[in-house]
């Protein structure tokens, strides 16, 4: 019998193996890579309806996180604000301005600003902003320099995972409780990263001991 | 607050049918545009000075702004969307609870409602109410459902067509004009039993202004001659209370006190209350009935005859008791109950050790009416109290300000002869559960003006001229007396969702007031019952606490009025003989989860299983074994363990006909056939139309709960009906699953428990699994009391709520996919299975929470894992379906989601070419969406429990959602105090599951095990405790407490009561070594013993 198939495909399950594991991993990394939140979420910055400046009111003006976002010391769901607290300011601050056009109008007819959503949890994880808050865990840990940002975008992750680095060592991000809406704290008065990161772990550990810190790893914290 | 993901308004998205770019900008220059016809566009457009290539830039650049071109790629975008202004006290994601009050037949009962951004989503008791512990009953529990039934009556409507409110205000007004002008005459209100002081206000406002009209009230399940009955024992205005708390012997005649009928959460809670240490004593009840009932299943002694013989069986105990304590006036009482027919062959050794024990506590005992016994009866039960001098003592007088209203046979001789031109229909549903005997649908039609208040456009609905919504007890002002007197609010917690009207406001435009809708007459009421002037401080405090603290009626002292009621003896008529010995009475009953049939469109009602049948989406004739042989139905043909076909019966009775399945019942009365009441409805919704089969056809005035059988006859094989039974479901074979003694038993050995059945002969367990880390410092467990658990199945309906569990459909109940996580297991208990008298014995079962448990190392994705307090955690985005953990659980508590039950229509059904009938959830993604997808059902929905999907395993959880919650306030509290680590252990007993909390006889206890002060802690060092299955060492967290009966050693049957666990190893000669003598609690067989052996009925089914 004739050779059915010529010499080069000798060659040709190698070739296949080789190139089919190059494309898993390549598809693997690269899945890894794109699809995890650290890429698909960081950086996710959509331009909202009104053109508040977090940058102006909380660097420039000093306001506090809580004036606005009032429940996230009691409640799971920091609140985004009313309209009235806007206005509580804007009546006659700046009160004509076209910017606030829209808040002006949800006011009068009340109906709500549509603010677009920026952080979102997963309907089946639940998350609870007050005992963070109450326990020494800035906004700024998951939120990042806020007091910075003239548009707000998604600054951390917030992924399962990125979540258990911090309740598996907390003392990264504990801080004493009245300093938590203060974005700009530091731990030690330095530039240095290095100093500014092994100051934040020693005090850190300090107040994980004495406040009993101790987040919950266990599934039904978050999931119910 | 969860939020999802909204997808932007279509005008971002809208890429099909669309014709053109401008249409998605919808600028008003473009609907000029469109509406030209033909716009010579060409000439027109040029006209403007706008060329073709200025028109593509125009719309490209402002396509660009409307959001197509690069945006279409980007992620959908969700939006936040906070009030525009805060609503005083609403903190979105935090609850608010509200207290207020569910007006029920006698006395409402309070309750504390959960509310979430403004909606009711839990219901729960108010344990500020000196009557209640903070249970509630299975109907208080489904009500809230009723408040977001989509198939609710909207809008109000006029001759069939769309109205107004306004329209509505202003005919009432008229109305009221017109009516007072003839004082009344052409005018009558039928409404439902209401305690509510300020509906008696209007009505009696209404009645000055308008003295001739006829105001009936009408309870299908109220007897006819209670009321007289009362008034002629003990005079008018009166109103029975039994204490059950005070009373040591408890007699019932025909009465579910525990169950559905009168007693509410305070009798459960009372008679409990007596049973729940039986080192401190037990009460002890005997029971007479023809059916199985919760109240039955406690009973330490129970009478099994038909329910046409009760009233000679208490004429029987009244004599009985007569010779006991000597009292010759009883005696002669008895005699003046005239009983047509001849006499019935009766227990007489049962009724004497009854009334021998009845005797023994005089004034401490108690003897109770079932509401089916006839006036005359129900004089004799009264009688018999007074003699033993239980008035003032365990039975009290309180005073009614209930006013005595028409009946509906009245009523219906006043349309008859002409007189009524408006008729007001104020609830209640008469077209279909009226006496069969007064016609009322054709009654109806022949008044010319019907308004109609009711919830559903219902059967009574059909020919009113006015349609009016009713606005549900959760979004209407109002108020009520509960059953203790005390006054109660009812409060709204939500604006009428269809615009519903409430009862006092159209009453109140009747009787010439305005139209109010805040709490206005409410407040009017408030004031003149605190002394006249309002206070506001009392009316916030009124509010708040959900009762007016100390206004419970005061008992009057009163003693039975003998000369009153021996008149009344000879007013009443007499008893009507009961059927013939070989003739079959047929009884009807109120059921368990459809009441009167009001419920009947609540999917939870629907599909909760009966306590006692274990019956869902139908009712069913009920007949005990020997009477359904007798009818020809063969028994051992079902032996095939096939529970879900069953043959059909066709009663005659009343002048009509009932064809429905027969379901055989043990313990039920030979010759009787029990039906319940409110199924078969015509008009009510999708979920109730069509369920079940309508008994009220058969029911008439005279014979209002038991009637005699013209005929009955069971129908050809060919004729079957698919019945949905849960109690073949997740069957545990018989093991010594529920363990129970008499309470002789417990005082020889208090842990008799803890040695029965395979517990006896353990050997020390090794276990190969590492036991999970329990680091946390709470420890998590639970305990249930099988001795006060009366199987009511609240708890079951709780934790569908709390839970956002869904229904299924009847279909899928007969596949055994019903979704409840918590179950009754309802056994039958005989030494002998064909005995026609077994002990019923009820056991909630729920996720036990192993510590080794088997579920979780068998899961191939770690779905369901331990955490460090205790708890079984299930983790629904993990799970893949594989339901290995499903199979590997010993008791059977896990629930999958076979298909979508929350999107797909679960109630339709249709037919593929092969298989026969389907329901719409095989065809998936294809199939209906269901009732669940509508806006308002999703209001009810619990925020803070996923909402689980198809493919997905659940169960119990311990509400860990509650305990979550607890352990945050408990850390937020102590983050914002001086010490943030002081206090951060939760406070004791702080933590309530949903079913714990919603238990009137507080069965249910959980909490931390390793807070000694905490009542879990002390259950489980309770020597009845056990755990089911012990010797598989799965170490669960769920434990029972064995149930410990009180029987009579006087009476006939003492032997044979709480004693099927005993002996349940029973071969002589057995040889264990090293465990003689054992007592009456053995694990094995005592050769000498003088009890039978027999194989332990335990997990008798049928």
């Amino acid at each position: 019998m004739a050779n059915i198939f010529p010499r080069w495909t000798n060659w040709l399950p190698i070739k296949v193996l080789i190139c089919a594991g190059v494309a898993v991993t390549g598809l693997t990394g690269g899945v890894w890579y794109y699809f995890t939140p650290k890429y698909t979420r960081v950086g996710y910055m959509p331009s909202q309806p009104v053109p508040y400046s977090h940058a102006l009111h909380v660097g420039q003006l000093g306001m506090d996180c809580r004036y606005c976002h009032s429940n996230v010391e009691v409640s799971s769901h920091a609140n985004v604000p009313s309209t009235q607290t806007c206005m509580n300011c804007h009546a006659h601050v700046k009160a004509e301005s076209p910017k606030l056009e829209l808040v002006r109008k949800s006011y009068e007819q009340a109906i709500p600003i549509p603010w677009v959503k920026i952080h979102q949890v997963p309907d089946y994880a639940y998350f609870n902003h007050a005992v963070h808050v109450a326990r020494g865990v800035s906004c700024v840990s998951c939120h990042g320099q806020i007091n910075q940002m003239e548009v707000v975008w998604h600054d951390q992750p917030q992924s399962m995972g990125w979540c258990l680095d911090c309740h598996r060592a907390p003392e990264n991000h504990l801080r004493p409780r009245d300093q938590v809406t203060n974005l700009d704290w530091k731990p030690i008065d330095s530039d240095d990263p290095k100093e500014l990161a092994a100051a934040q772990l020693e005090l850190g550990r300090k107040l994980k001991a004495e406040w009993h810190i101790n987040p919950p790893e266990n599934c039904a914290a978050c999931h119910r | 607050m969860k939020r999802s993901f909204q997808h932007p308004p279509e005008r971002l998205n809208g890429r099909k049918y669309w014709r053109s770019l401008e249409e998605q900008a919808a600028s008003p220059e473009f609907r000029e545009w469109l509406d030209r016809e033909f716009p010579a566009g060409a000439a027109e457009m040029e006209a403007d000075g706008v060329s073709r290539r200025n028109f593509l830039q125009l719309m490209g650049a402002s396509i660009a702004l409307a959001g197509f071109g690069m945006t279409g790629c980007r992620r959908p975008e969700g939006y936040l969307k906070p009030y525009s202004n805060s609503i005083e006290w609403v903190i979105p994601g935090k609850p608010l609870l509200y207290a207020t009050a569910m007006p029920r037949r006698r006395g409402a009962m309070p309750l504390v409602v959960t509310t979430h951004e403004g909606r009711p989503t839990k219901i729960e008791g108010n344990p500020l109410h000196p009557a209640s512990n903070g249970g509630t009953d299975v109907f208080a529990q489904i009500s809230i459902l009723d408040l977001y039934d989509p198939d609710r009556a909207r809008p109000i409507r006029l001759d069939g067509q769309a109205s107004t409110a306004d329209a509505l205000v202003a005919e009432l007004a008229k109305l009221s004009q017109e009516i007072a002008a003839d004082r009344g005459a052409s005018f009558a209100v039928l409404a439902e039993e209401n305690s509510s002081p300020t509906r008696a206000r209007l009505r009696a406002e209404l009645e000055r202004r308008c003295p001739r009209l006829t105001w009936a009230e009408y309870e299908p399940l109220r007897g006819a001659d209670e009321a007289a009955a009362d008034a002629a024992a003990f005079g008018r205005r009166m109103r029975v209370r039994h204490r059950f708390a005070a009373a040591d012997v408890v007699v019932s005649v025909g009465s579910d006190f525990l169950g559905c009928d009168e007693g509410g959460v305070e009798a459960s809670r009372d008679f409990a209350g007596r049973r729940k240490d039986p080192s401190q004593g037990m009460n002890r009840l005997y029971v007479a009935e023809h059916r199985y009932t919760v109240t039955g299943g406690m009973a330490d002694h129970r009478c099994r005859l038909r329910a046409g013989h009760l009233p000679a069986f208490t004429v029987a105990l009244a004599k009985a008791v007569a010779a006991e304590i000597g009292n010759a006036d009883l005696a002669s009482f008895a005699d003046g109950v005239r009983i047509e027919g001849t006499d019935p062959a009766l227990d007489a050794a049962w009724i004497r050790g009854a009334a021998g024990d009845l005797a023994s506590a005089k004034g401490r005992s108690l003897v109770v009416a079932g509401a089916l016994l006839p006036g005359p009866v129900r004089l004799l039960v009264h009688a018999i109290n007074g003699a033993l001098g239980n008035v003032g003592r365990t039975l009290e007088l309180v005073p009614s300000e209930a006013l005595p209203a028409a009946s509906i046979a009245d009523l219906a001789a006043r349309i008859t002869s002409g007189g009524v031109k408006h008729l007001l229909l104020l609830g209640g549903n008469p077209a279909f559960n009226a006496p069969a005997d007064l016609k009322w649908a054709d009654l109806q039609k022949s008044v010319p003006n019907v308004i109609r208040l009711s919830l559903h456009e219902d059967e009574s609905c059909a020919g009113a001229r006015w349609k009016v919504p009713a606005a549900h007890y959760l979004e209407s002002w109002g108020d009520a007396l509960s059953a203790d007197g005390t006054y109660l609010p009812v409060q709204p917690m939500i604006e009428p969702l269809h615009g519903g009207v409430s009862e006092l406001q159209v009453l109140a435009v009747l009787a010439g007031l305005k139209f109010s809708t805040g709490p206005g007459l409410v407040r009017e009421t408030f004031a003149a019952r605190t002394g006249g002037t309002m206070d506001e401080t009392k009316w916030t405090a009124f509010l708040r606490d959900g009762l007016l603290r100390d206004s419970a009626a005061k008992p009057v002292p009163t003693a039975f009025n003998g000369g009153a009621a021996r008149a009344a003896l000879g007013m009443l008529p007499p008893v009507p003989a009961p059927a013939a010995d070989d003739a079959f009475e047929v009884v009807f009953v109120g059921d368990s989860k459809v009441d009167d049939g009001r419920y009947a469109n609540n999917g939870w009602a629907q599909e909760l299983p009966d306590p006692i049948t274990r019956l869902t989406w139908d009712n069913a004739a009920l007949v005990s074994p020997a009477t359904a042989q007798k009818l020809g139905i063969q028994l051992d043909k079902r032996a095939s363990g096939r529970t879900d076909t069953a043959r059909i019966v066709r009663i005659e009775a009343g002048g009509a006909a009932l064809e429905l399945p027969v379901l055989v019942s043990p313990g039920h009365a030979d010759h009787s056939i029990t039906v319940a009441l409110g199924y078969g409805r015509r008009t009510v919704g999708r979920v109730g139309a069509g369920v079940g089969f309508d008994a009220y056809p058969l029911r008439s005035a005279a014979a209002a709960f038991v009637a005699s059988v013209a005929q009955v006859e069971l129908l050809p094989e060919s004729r079957v009906h698919k019945v949905a039974v849960t109690h073949g479901h997740w069957n545990m074979e018989g093991r010594d699953l529920f363990r129970e003694g008499t309470l002789e038993e417990y005082q020889e050995n208090p842990a008799f428990a803890k040695t029965m059945g395979m517990d006896g002969h353990i050997p020390p367990n090794v276990s190969l699994y590492k036991t999970p880390t329990l680091d946390m410092p709470e420890q998590w467990g639970m305990a249930i009391d099988l001795t006060v658990c009366t199987g009511c199945s609240a708890c079951v309906v709780a934790c569908q709520a709390e839970n956002n569990i869904p229904i299924v459909g009847k279909e899928q109940v007969i596949n055994q996919r019903e979704m409840h996580w918590m179950r009754i297991d309802r056994y039958f208990a005989s030494a002998d299975p064909s005995t026609p008298d077994p002990e019923m014995v009820m056991q909630p079962v729920a996720c036990m929470h192993c510590e080794n448990a088997p579920c979780e190392t068998v899961c191939p994705v770690n779905a369901t894992v331990h955490s460090g307090d205790g708890m079984n955690v299930m983790v629904y985005n993990r799970c893949i379906g594989t339901r290995y953990c499903a199979n590997n659980c010993p008791y059977k508590v896990r629930r999958f989601n076979y298909f979508d039950y929350n999107k797909r229509d679960v109630l339709g059904k249709w037919k593929p070419p092969v298989l026969g009938e389907r329901s719409n959830l095989y065809k998936g993604p294809l199939g209906p969406l269901g009732m669940q997808t509508e806006e308002t059902l999703k209001l009810q929905k619990n925020p803070n429990v996923t909402v689980r999907m198809r493919g997905v395993m659940e169960k119990c959880t311990f509400c860990v959602q509650r305990i979550e919650s607890e352990r945050i306030t408990t850390r937020v509290k102590a983050g914002h105090s001086s010490d943030p680590a002081a206090n951060l252990r939760m406070p004791t007993d702080a933590v309530k599951t949903a079913c714990q909390q919603a238990c009137p006889s507080e069965a249910i206890v959980f909490g931390d095990l390793r807070d000694p002060e905490g009542r879990v802690a002390k259950a489980k060092n309770n020597p009845r405790d056990y755990r089911m299955l012990e010797y598989l060492n799965v170490l669960p967290r769920l434990s029972y407490l064995a149930r410990v009966r009180n029987p009579n050693p006087a009476m006939p049957d003492a032997a044979t009561k709480g004693r099927i666990n005993a002996k349940a190893h029973a071969a002589p000669g057995d040889s264990h070594g090293g465990q003689g003598e054992q007592g009456a609690n053995g694990d094995h067989g005592n050769p000498g013993g003088p009890k039978a052996d027999g194989p332990r009925g335990g997990g008798e089914k049928h």
